[in-house]
Parts: structure tokens; C-alpha cells; sequence
């Protein structure tokens, strides 16, 4: 509207100016002067017609919207002259706004974000065990601690737990979790559809409807189409049957960042199934991961005091009477964290390796903002001729000013629009590399607004850093000196300060980058080498839940040896066997237990592990001495055992421990001794990174009240193997649910998933660094070239070899590294002391490494400058001196 | 360059508050367009106030902002399209105004100037 108006008042304003000159030049001719004497004296008297129509428009007010207008159609033309310009600044930021909105959203997500319910600083978790480890509770500690508590509106216990759904006639894994029911009303949630789960619904057998159950919006849209007549429609689970009562909104997905469940049972579900095997009111079973709201006026400290006085009498009541003596219990307290966020494991995991990165690309940026700070500069330096013209027409100093941010502005934005859509692609790399095979993550990644505002954030930054401020310096300009030298030579002797510090400080930058990368990835790649105690190659996994299988005990174990059968004869296996606790999964129990014989002392910590017949042969661990168990250790005969080095040399030192014997020593029961049949080489169970744990291994034929059954496979094919499988499930237990096979390969990577993350990304960071640095001082070089072919044609005249220009173009990279590298190394030693416990057997200060980056980077700067240095020895002395 | 536009800024400076004094007065005698207000402006002062064009166009523009001239497009003597402006009463009111605050400044002026007439 505003526009419209103007329009008519821009043309009313020039007509009236042109009447004005007419009837100057009527009159003129009135008093006998001829018509072009009489027009050229009217205008001579009228004045600067343009410049009237500015002081006049200026009357009007509102003039800096269409002034804002023109300066951005201009700043786009300028723009698109330059393509070449236009087009790697853009990569530029797009790749630095998009990495650091891609690596903030994902830590938003994990570590930052709350969880989508009415106050969320009001929620709490507790924990229980030693200080400073963060473990569940147990039932009956859950419900004294609800007795007993005041600090709290309420407490409820959420437990995350993976479910079957059975419908018609097909089983399918689904994420599931148990809550109380507490915990929607204490999360003040309100339902999308029908209503949420309360305190009824816990009671035992539910109410006399049935068991209720909620389920997710995003389920409820996917398997039920949205419908809303799934309310009251019965749901199997597990092979209990509830009742769907609710749906629970899209925004809450669980008080675990990365698992959304897609059906919520209340805990008397369990009871209901399991009876007396259910962990609801087991007071030697900790399942319970509780939260709590503080009561209004109730503060975090407050409640933290309050909590220490009662946790002592709360445990004694729930605890087994004799719990003090498990060392691990003895000094066990009930702790308070804040639980704004959740519970976020996958946070925890790679809570440091994400702030690790945040660092890596926020150096990037700085990197970017600092060469796209030089481009515009030495762009900028291009067109002194015309700022100085523009000048002369009468625009102020801050108009000019003004011109030369809104184009950098146009710049920022569109880099910022570009680097947000980049960044949504880098987002779901980055949650890909996260993911576990076996744990699909789901990661809320939606853009939030801490997103939105980073990126208009750093936008924001760039374009102050890299358009205002050499505006700003560069503008100052001596109108009278510039027109006169002509446009070529201005600014031949000015070294702007600026641009000088520019680049040492890229230089250092990506030094550190380079330098940071090559550590990680080497730390890396040594652990992908390393010799983990088992084979790697041609090995499968598969686990199986029994759980729902009728047979029990001796038939049980029928079952898994026909399976073994079916498995060793499948064409394409070579050998199998049965592992309960993965190598580099998450399982595996720790023991207690104490050599019989000798003195050798006691351990608390010795890793447990049920195994199969042939299984070392299988997983390619070395059988040191002994053999391995066979079909004839069954139930009934003699209890044996097997050790790993470790533990051998642990119980028995300088004794060969085959033929002694091991007692278990939890807690009170004093376990029946096995005896040592075997010791087989050390095995990394638990993590690459540490030294494989003192193991002990039992045979499954001793122990047959496995649900959980893992087999391991060796064959030349994983399809070969994963077929076999198949068809021997089918055949011995159909209907039971198979997780996704995975072979030891993929396995072994996921463990390292975080060192792996770290690599590659710092890799491509490093990359890019480098590459942005090059290009940094491929174009200052290009721009001084250019500038001095004057003096260089001089100096050529006055009999200057073609190797001493090379030369005086190589000598400013030579400086700028000369300042940035050492530079660089400072930062790198600084920085080291931070990453030292990122790395694997690697020392941050070792210098092979830092001598590659070092020659990386000198390399690269080589490369860049050489190009100029080229067009340099070819300049003409002629040409360049005539040019003058 | 650039000091012409301060030579425009101190026309401005000078004649701010009188420019607008002298437009209204000239317009009390009927309506009239830019070029015709100074050239009545020039012959009535005896050729010694030269009002140029860019100090009378943002006055005009000006005073129609606040509503004392309002302009009205005419056909003027030679068949020309020009703009031409008139007093609003809120205008008149103003030009009493200016006028009584121009005799106490001129009046103050000469007392100033030569105590002894007092």
C-alpha cells in the first residue's frame, strides 16, 4: 500500500518539478530568448533536479523501507555479477551454518531439550546405588520411599521395556514400557483421545474391566489409522490381554530421550502375567527408574536433604536383611538428579563426543566467517572505484556502509536458508551413526526453535563479521587520491591490517582441525585393528526370545541342542553354538566367586558368561589348555566351569588351573563349586578399549532356565547362516520372535560407534577446513597478484629472474604460515589436555602426527599459492608497465 | 561534491522557520504553484531573497504534511499541468501566528540593536 502511494507521489513530485522548469523556461522565452537557451538557463537556475527530489523525498519520512528495497535489488545484482564469488561463499556458509545447526539440534535433542510436559523443571530422578553411579530401585524401596517422602506432589516409575504385540496370527516386536499409575497425573499430561492411565489402573487385575493400556498417538495413526474406535478394543501383549483406554499425545514420547513406546501398560500388567517371577514387588530386583514432581515451594536442595534423611530407614525396610554385606550395597544411598530432560542414555554416552564436536564445527565457522571475511574484502577492495563514485554523487559515508551490509546480509541469509536444509541431511547422518543395530534410535529431530534461532544467530554473526567490518574500514576513502590514480592501482600499497590477521588465524584454526582429525581417526583405526580375543570375519549373531515357549527345564535344553543340530548340518555353516552374552553387546552378569583351592584371593568382579559346546572353536578363541565343554556336561553331572587367562592367572597364579575348583561368593548363599575344565584365551567382552575382564564360562546344559538365547554361527555366508536359522526356528519355535541377526563385524563397529562418529566427522571437518583455507589464500594471493603487476612488471624490466618473482609471491603464504602454524600448534597442545580421554592408545602430543598435519597443510598452501605464483612469472613487463 | 549539499543544509538551516512564513504570507494572496511562489517571493523582496528550489520544494512538502497548504492539481496559464497549493484555515491560524512571532523577533532585534530608541 505504502509502495502504491509512493509511486503516485514519485510521479506527482516529478511532474511538478518539470512544470516548475517549463514555466521557467516559458517565461524565459516570454522575454525573447530562444527555446534550448531558455530551457538550459531554467535548469542551470532550478539546480540538481535529482538532488531536490531527494531532500524532498527525505520530507516525506518512511524513506528507509524503499531505501532498504533498492539497496537489496542492488546488493542482488552485484551478487549475480560475481558467480563464481557468490557461489563459494554460499557453499561456505551453508556448510558452516549447516553443520553447527545439524551437530546443536542433535545435542538439543539428546541433552538440552525438556520433556514436552507443564513445568518440567519441577521433575527429579531418583536413583539408587553407590555415590555416584545411577542405577534403579527395586520395588519395595519405590513404595516405602512414596510412603515416606514430603518433598514431592508424587513419585511414579517408569521402566522402558521391549514387547510383543500378537494380532490374528503374526508376533511383532514393539517398544512398550510399564509405568505406575502416578505417572501421567503426576505429568500433568492430557490425552489426545479417551483418557491416560491413573492409580486404578495399577491396582492388581486392574479394574473390572480388564487391564487398561494406553498407546502412542504416532501407533495409533500408524497401525490403527487414527480411528478412534480403537478405544475399548482389547491388545495383546506378551500374551496377556489389556484394554485400550487412551491415546497419548505426539509430543510426549517417554521420560527416555531416544525410546518412544508405543504402548504404555501399567506395571500390574507384569503382575498380572508373571506372578511371583514379576519384579513389581521383588525386593532383589531393581527395575524401577523413578521420577518425581517437587512440590510447589519445594526446592532442588530442599528436596536433595530431604531425600538423604529418610534413604537410610527406606532401605533398611526394602532391602534383603543382609544386603550390607554385598560390597556393591554397603555404601548405597537413594540420589536426586534433575529430570527436566528425561533420561537420556544415549546422552550420556555421547554426551562428551557431541560437545567435542559442537567445538570442531564451531572452529568451522570461525574458519568460514574468517575466508568469507577476506573474499568480501578483497572483493570489496575491487570496487573502490565505484564506492569513491558514489561517493562524489553524495551518498554519506553510512550510506555506503549500509549498501555494502545489505548485500552481505542477502549473502548470510541465503547461505543460512541453504546450510538449515543442509543441515537437516547432516542430522539424520549423524542419529544414523548413532544408532545401535539392534536399537533403532528414535530421535525427536524436528527443527525447535533453540534451532531456528541458532541459525539466524549465526547468520547474524556472519554477516556483521564478514560485511560490516570491512565495510566499515574501507569506506573511509580519499575521494580525491582515488579518482585521480585511476582504478587499478588504489589500494596497491594499503596492507589492510585486517585482512593480514585474517589468514594466520585460518591457518591455525585449521591446523588444530587437521591435527585433531588425524588423531581421531588414528585412535580409530586402531581399534578397528585390534585382535579382540574372537573372530571377526564370517561370524553371525542371532538372539531369540523363549520367554512365551511351554517347555521348561530338561525340555528347554532339548530345544536348544535340536537347533544346535539343525544349525551345525545347515549347508554353508561351518560351526555354531550357543552364546548367552554377546562379545561387545550389552549383557553379561558380574560374579562374585573365590578359588577353592590355594590362596588366591577373592574377586567381585568376574564376568559371567553361559556358553555352548564348541564354542571357542567356533568363535575362534584359543583353548590354552584343557577342553571345551561337551554334550556330556549335563545337568546332574559334574558342575564345570571354564576360565579366561585373566581369571586364571587372578585365582590360581603360577598354578595351572585346570583340575582346581572356583565356589561362587554372592551375597550369602555359598554356590556349589565347578570345577576348571579349561583355560581359554582372553576375550573382550565388554569394550575394545579396556582389557578383556577376568570370565568365567558355564555350560548352558547346566543352567536351563534361559529365556534369552543367543547363537553364534561361523560360516563362509552370512545369508547362508541367517537362512539356516531361520528354518530352524520355523521348524523347532515358530511364533517366537527373532531379532535382526547381526555379525560380529557390525557388531564390533557399533561398539566403537562413538570413535567411529568422532573420525569420520572430524575428518570431514578437517577436510573442509583445509579446503576453505586454501581457497582463503589461493584468492588473497590472486588479488595481490593482480594488484601488483605493475610492480612486478618492474621489477621484471629491471632484470628480475622468473624463480625471484615466484618467489616474492611465495613469500607472503611463507609469512602467513610462519605466524599459523605455531600458532596452530599452541592451540593443539591447549586443546590436548581435553581430548586425551577420547583416544585410544594414542598421545595427543605425538609428533608423527602433527608433522603429516603440519606437511598437509603446507602442502595444501603450496598448491594455492602456486597457482598465482604462476600467472605471476608469466606477467609481461611490457603489458603491466603500458597498463600504468 | 560534497559541499554543495551543505550549501542546500544551511539554506535550510537559515531560512527554516522564515521560508515558511514567506510561503504562507504569499499564499494569503491566492493559490499558487511552486515555481509561481518564488518568483512572487523574489519580486516582492525586491529580487534579495532568492528562495531555491531545493529549500522550497521540502518546505512545501513539508507544510502540506502538516495539514497548512493542501495541494489541488490545475491546469495553470500556459495549458500546463501544475500543483498548485493553497491555505488551510488551520494555516491561516498559523501564519497569524508566525507573523506576531516574526514583529517580536524583529522587534527585539532592533531594540538590541540601537538601545538608545528605547
Amino acid at each position: 500500500m505504502i509502495f502504491w502511494r509512493r509511486k503516485t507521489r514519485e510521479a506527482e513530485l516529478d511532474e511538478e518539478l518539470r512544470a516548475h522548469l517549463s514555466m521557467a523556461a516559458q517565461t524565459r522565452m516570454e522575454r525573447g530568448a530562444e527555446q534550448q537557451e531558455a530551457e538550459r538557463a531554467a535548469r542551470r537556475e532550478f539546480g540538481n533536479v535529482g538532488l531536490v527530489k531527494e531532500v524532498t523525498r527525505d520530507v516525506w519520512g518512511g524513506r528507509w523501507l524503499g531505501d532498504l528495497l533498492d539497496d537489496a535489488r542492488y546488493g542482488v545484482r552485484m551478487l549475480a555479477k560475481n558467480p563464481g564469488f557468490t557461489a563459494v561463499a554460499m557453499l561456505t556458509l551453508a556448510f558452516g551454518i549447516g553443520s553447527n545447526t545439524a551437530v546443536f539440534s542433535l545435542i538439543d535433542a539428546l541433552l538440552l531439550r525438556s520433556l514436552a510436559v507443564p513445568a518440567p523443571r519441577e521433575l527429579v530422578r531418583i536413583s539408587f546405588g553407590p555415590p555416584g553411579t545411577k542405577g534403579p530401585l527395586s520395588g519395595p524401596m519405590f513404595d516405602r520411599l512414596r510412603e515416606r517422602q514430603s518433598a514431592f506432589t508424587d513419585l511414579f516409575a517408569w521402566k522402558n521395556a521391549p514387547m510383543v504385540l500378537t494380532e490374528k496370527d503374526a508376533a511383532r516386536p514393539i517398544t512398550g514400557a510399564y509405568a505406575t499409575g502416578s505417572a501421567f497425573p503426576t505429568l500433568q499430561l492430557k490425552p489426545r483421545l479417551g483418557r491416560l492411565l491413573s492409580w486404578q489402573d495399577d491396582e492388581p487385575g486392574g479394574s473390572s474391566k480388564g487391564i487398561a493400556a494406553v498407546i502412542s498417538e504416532a501407533f495409533w495413526i500408524e497401525h490403527f489409522g487414527g480411528d478412534p474406535r480403537v478405544l475399548g478394543q482389547p491388545i495383546i501383549v506378551d500374551g496377556g490381554t489389556a484394554t485400550i483406554v487412551g491415546v497419548v499425545p505426539r509430543s510426549f514420547n517417554g521420560i527416555t530421550v531416544d525410546y518412544a513406546p508405543q504402548v504404555v501398560l501399567p506395571f500390574a500388567f507384569d503382575v498380572a502375567l508373571r506372578g511371583k517371577s514379576s519384579c513389581r514387588f521383588r525386593a532383589d530386583c531393581t527395575w524401577f527408574s523413578p521420577m518425581a514432581r517437587l512440590k510447589p515451594g519445594v526446592g532442588f536442595a530442599q528436596a536433595k536433604a530431604d531425600l538423604a534423611t529418610i534413604s537410610g530407614d527406606v532401605l533398611r525396610q526394602s532391602l534383603p536383611s543382609n544386603y550390607a554385606r554385598a560390597d556393591y550395597l554397603r555404601n548405597a544411598i537413594l540420589s536426586l538428579t534433575p529430570g527436566r530432560t528425561g533420561s537420556s542414555p544415549l546422552g550420556e554416552i555421547y554426551g562428551r563426543e557431541l560437545w567435542t564436536l559442537q567445538a570442531l564445527v564451531g572452529l568451522l565457522m570461525i574458519i568460514c566467517c574468517a575466508n568469507l571475511a577476506s573474499l568480501e574484502l578483497s572483493r570489496t577492495l575491487n570496487r573502490q572505484h565505484e564506492l569513491v563514485v558514489r561517493s562524489a554523487l553524495g551518498a554519506g559515508r553510512l550510506r555506503l556502509v549500509r549498501q555494502l551490509v545489505a548485500e552481505s546480509a542477502i549473502l548470510a541469509f541465503a547461505g543460512a536458508a541453504a546450510g538449515f536444509v543442509l543441515s537437516q541431511w547432516m542430522s539424520s547422518l549423524l542419529v544414523g551413526y548413532i544408532e545401535q543395530s539392534d536399537f533403532p534410535v528414535f530421535l525427536d529431530l524436528r527443527p525447535e526453535a533453540a534451532t531456528f534461532a541458532a541459525t539466524i544467530a549465526l547468520a547474524t554473526l556472519t554477516v556483521i563479521f564478514m560485511g560490516a567490518l570491512p565495510a566499515l574500514s574501507l569506506t573511509r576513502v580519499d575521494t580525491e587520491e582515488v579518482l585521480r590514480s585511476g582504478a587499478q592501482r588504489t589500494v596497491a600499497r594499503k596492507r589492510h591490517p585486517f585482512a593480514a590477521s585474517l589468514l594466520p588465524v585460518q591457518v591455525a584454526l585449521s591446523l588444530l582441525l587437521a591435527s585433531l582429525a588425524l588423531l581421531f581417526a588414528t585412535s580409530t583405526g586402531k581399534l578397528l585393528r585390534m585382535d579382540p580375543g574372537f573372530r571377526v570375519k564370517g561370524i553371525t549373531l542371532f538372539g531369540v526370545d523363549f520367554a512365551r515357549r511351554p517347555e521348561k527345564g530338561e525340555a528347554r535344553l532339548g530345544l536348544y541342542r535340536r537347533m544346535l543340530e539343525a544349525l551345525r548340518q545347515a549347508p554353508g555353516v561351518a560351526a555354531a553354538s550357543f552364546i548367552a552374552a554377546r562379545p561387545l553387546g550389552e549383557g553379561g552378569m558380574d560374579e562374585s566367586a573365590a578359588p577353592v583351592e590355594g590362596n588366591g584371593p577373592e574377586t567381585k568382579h568376574l564376568f559371567e558368561n553361559v556358553v555352548g559346546p564348541e564354542y571357542f572353536a567356533t568363535a575362534g578363541t584359543k583353548v590354552l589348555a584343557g577342553r571345551e565343554f561337551s554334550q556330556f556336561d549335563r545337568l546332574g553331572r559334574t558342575p564345570v566351569c571354564i576360565l579366561n587367562e585373566a581369571a586364571a592367572s587372578f585365582f590360581f597364579p603360577r598354578q595351572g588351573a585346570v583340575g582346581k575348583h572356583v565356589r561362587s561368593t554372592e551375597g550369602d548363599a555359598q554356590g556349589d563349586s565347578c570345577e576348571v575344565i579349561a583355560v581359554v584365551a582372553d576375550a573382550k567382552y565388554l569394550s575394545l578399549r579396556e582389557p578383556a575382564p577376568p570370565t568365567i564360562y558355564y555350560p548352558y546344559e547346566q543352567l536351563p532356565d534361559f529365556n534369552w538365547a543367543g547363537f553364534i554361527t561361523r560360516s563362509h555366508d552370512t545369508s547362508a547362516a541367517v537362512a539356516a536359522f531361520k528354518s530352524a526356528l520355523r521348524r523347532f519355535a515358530p511364533d517366537t520372535p527373532l531379532l535382526a541377526p547381526i555379525t560380529m563385524q557390525r557388531q564390533l563397529e557399533d561398539s566403537i560407534g562413538k570413535e567411529r562418529l568422532t573420525a569420520a566427522l572430524s575428518l570431514f571437518f578437517g577436510g573442509l577446513a583445509l579446503l576453505l583455507t586454501s581457497l582463503g589464500l589461493y584468492a588473497l594471493e590472486s588479488q595481490r597478484v593482480a594488484q601488483r603487476t605493475a610492480e612486478i612488471g618492474l621489477r621484471m624490466a629491471l632484470g628480475a629472474q622468473r624463480k625471484d618473482v615466484h618467489w616474492f609471491v611465495l613469500r607472503e603464504a611463507a609469512v602467513v604460515f610462519a605466524i599459523g602454524v605455531p600458532i596452530g600448534l599452541a592451540l593443539t597442545f591447549a586443546a590436548s589436555h581435553f581430548i586425551a580421554a577420547l583416544l585410544y592408545q594414542i598421545s595427543p602430543l605425538d609428533p608423527r602426527i602433527h608433522f603429516v598435519a603440519v606437511m598437509t597443510l603446507l602442502g595444501a598452501g603450496f598448491l594455492a599459492s602456486s597457482i598465482p605464483a604462476r600467472r605471476a612469472m608469466n606477467v609481461d613487463p611490457m603489458v603491466a608497465l603500458r597498463y600504468e | 561534491m560534497p559541499e554543495k549539499k551543505e550549501r542546500y543544509q544551511n539554506r535550510i538551516e537559515l531560512l527554516q522557520g522564515t521560508l515558511d512564513l514567506l510561503i504562507l504570507q504569499t499564499l494569503q494572496w491566492g493559490p499558487q504553484h511552486g515555481y509561481g511562489i518564488s518568483v512572487a517571493i523574489r519580486n516582492r523582496s525586491g529580487e534579495i531573497l532568492q528562495v531555491d528550489t531545493g529549500s522550497l520544494y521540502p518546505a512545501l512538502h513539508r507544510l502540506e504534511k502538516q495539514n497548512w497548504i493542501k495541494a489541488e492539481w490545475k491546469v495553470s496559464e500556459n495549458k500546463q499541468r501544475a500543483k498548485y497549493y493553497q491555505l488551510t484555515a488551520a494555516g491561516k491560524k498559523q501564519l497569524t501566528r508566525e507573523r506576531t512571532k516574526w514583529s517580536q523577533l524583529s522587534d527585539a532585534m532592533a531594540s538590541v540593536l540601537n538601545p538608545e530608541q528605547m
